[in-house]
């Protein structure tokens, strides 16, 4: 399942976005309150929460688990990713998954001067407390992964997106990471599905492609059953009318090999599909065994004489 | 030697003996201060193999490999393993697979994939006799001495029921009906 990363600049309004986000896509948000509600009492007393709201070196310490505060919240997190879409807001998470397939990273950012006066409004500061408050926050945001993670949260390295909220207001900001996620969420769908059709035992046309198949595994050559389509006719308006799957294909020597088992006098619509296969693609590298043919090979590698008289 | 069920000769022992020095003299030129190895494929390329390398002016190492088939509990058809593996370390070297007899390629893919993992410095072919109408992989064959009829055939390290390999020739075999 796809879910998103949030990192942001104070005052670049990243809460906002990713609350109304989560809302949208109807997908918890999980932020440090959640961690320090729900998943923290399990395993910290409380002066040790009291240490863990305040100070992120703490988060190196062990806990009753024996292992530190930080692991455990990185266990935490990676379970709930396991159990389906969310938000996760803060606490390392763009680089506790870093490079994994389902996530997308993101980071709301804002000019300097866009965030102070947003500060300065929010909180009815003057100008130079709503500074001290930014300069403030983005310290403390920025302390978490760089004292757990040796790592910069302003990198963009760390990100697929980045949104400047400068000019593009929450909604539009929702809108653009409904998108993606969305996208992403149905390209994981799609890779989980192809993942489980892989998985599914292969189904033979017929005994003879079964056998063919045994031989192919006896002599260790990697092989792919009817893995390609080829287009071979078309009508006049360009849609495909006729395509032919080369029953094997052996990568390791780039062959393509169709077993042709049928009686003689049926064979010639397969040849005559071969023959326009080879017209249409003269770079295919494809053979077809007849069943006189197949009948052979599998005399000789049946319970095979070939290999012991060699 | 003539006994139920050889047909005509096909390769003669002068043809046989005249090709294969050609090919050694060609190999001879190719290899020529590149120190190969030679590898036959046992059991049906030791004649051939004999006389190749004997015919071959330049210095080379020779070793031999077998393959077989041995039952796998779970397979009907058992599973292509070795017999007889190498003696001689291949990483590096300029290798020549040396087969009796090309047809549907598939044990010389088996012998090809396992040779190219040791990382020779190169691996080529040569075959007594080539099968091309009876190829299903896609594999080169850099030298070869005869093109294969469709017959069956014995001689010259080729047998039948593991007979007739010693035969200096090379006929078409019938087996008694």
């Amino acid at each position: 399942m796809a879910f998103i990363t949030f990192s942001r600049e104070s005052g670049s309004f990243g809460e906002e976005i990713a609350d109304k986000l989560a809302m949208s896509l109807n997908i918890p948000l999980i932020s440090r309150s959640v961690a320090m509600a729900e998943w923290f009492p399990e395993i910290a007393d409380k002066h040790e929460l009291h240490m863990l709201s305040e100070s992120p070196r703490f988060y190196l310490n062990k806990s009753r688990l024996n292992i530190t505060f930080a692991a455990y919240l990185e266990q935490k997190l990676k379970e709930m990713v396991e159990k389906g879409p969310a938000i996760l807001f803060g606490m390392g998470s763009q680089v506790i998954f870093s490079g994994h397939p389902e996530a997308i990273h993101v980071r709301i950012t804002a000019s300097p001067e866009t965030r102070l006066q947003r500060l300065s409004k929010i909180h009815h500061l003057g100008r130079e407390d709503a500074r001290r408050m930014l300069q403030l926050t983005d310290r403390k945001h920025k302390r978490y992964v760089s004292t757990i993670y040796k790592q910069d949260i302003s990198d963009p390295a760390h990100y697929h997106l980045i949104l400047n909220t400068d000019s593009l207001s929450i909604d539009e900001s929702v809108s653009i990471l409904k998108f993606a996620f969305e996208n992403k969420q149905a390209k994981v769908e799609t890779t989980e599905k192809l993942e489980e059709e892989s998985a599914k035992p292969i189904v033979f046309k017929n005994e003879s492609e079964e056998e063919f198949a045994r031989i192919l595994d006896m002599y260790g050559l990697e092989w792919e059953y009817e893995p390609h389509t080829f287009p071979i006719e078309w009508d006049s308006e360009g849609n495909i009318t006729g395509a032919f799957s080369p029953d094997f294909y052996l990568p390791r020597f780039d062959t393509y090999i169709e077993l042709t088992t049928m009686n003689q006098k049926y064979v010639s619509g397969k040849k005559k599909k071969m023959r326009k296969l080879k017209e249409l693609y003269p770079g295919i590298n494809i053979k077809m065994v007849f069943k006189s043919d197949f009948h052979s090979l599998l005399r000789r590698f049946g319970l095979d004489k070939e290999a012991h008289g060699k | 030697m003539k006994e139920k069920g050889i047909g005509r000769i096909i390769f003669t022992e002068r043809e046989i003996q005249e090709q294969v020095s050609k090919m050694a003299k060609m190999l001879s030129l190719d290899y020529d201060g590149k120190d190969p190895i030679l590898i036959g494929i046992l059991n049906g390329s030791f004649y051939f193999m004999a006389d190749l390398t004997r015919y071959m002016t330049i210095p080379l190492s020779i070793d031999f490999l077998s393959i077989g088939v041995y039952p796998e509990v779970t397979k009907k058809t058992g599973i292509v393993r070795f017999n007889k593996e190498l003696d001689l370390s291949i990483t590096g070297r300029h290798v020549l697979l040396v087969e009796d007899i090309v047809g549907t390629g598939l044990t010389l893919g088996y012998i090809y994939q396992h040779m190219e993992a040791f990382k020779p410095a190169s691996l080529k072919i040569c075959t007594l006799l080539d099968n091309p109408a009876e190829r299903l992989l896609d594999i080169k064959i850099d030298y070869r001495c005869f093109v294969m009829p469709d017959e069956f055939l014995v001689g010259y390290g080729l047998d039948y029921e593991q007979k007739y390999r010693n035969l200096p020739y090379i006929a078409a075999y019938r087996p008694e009906p």
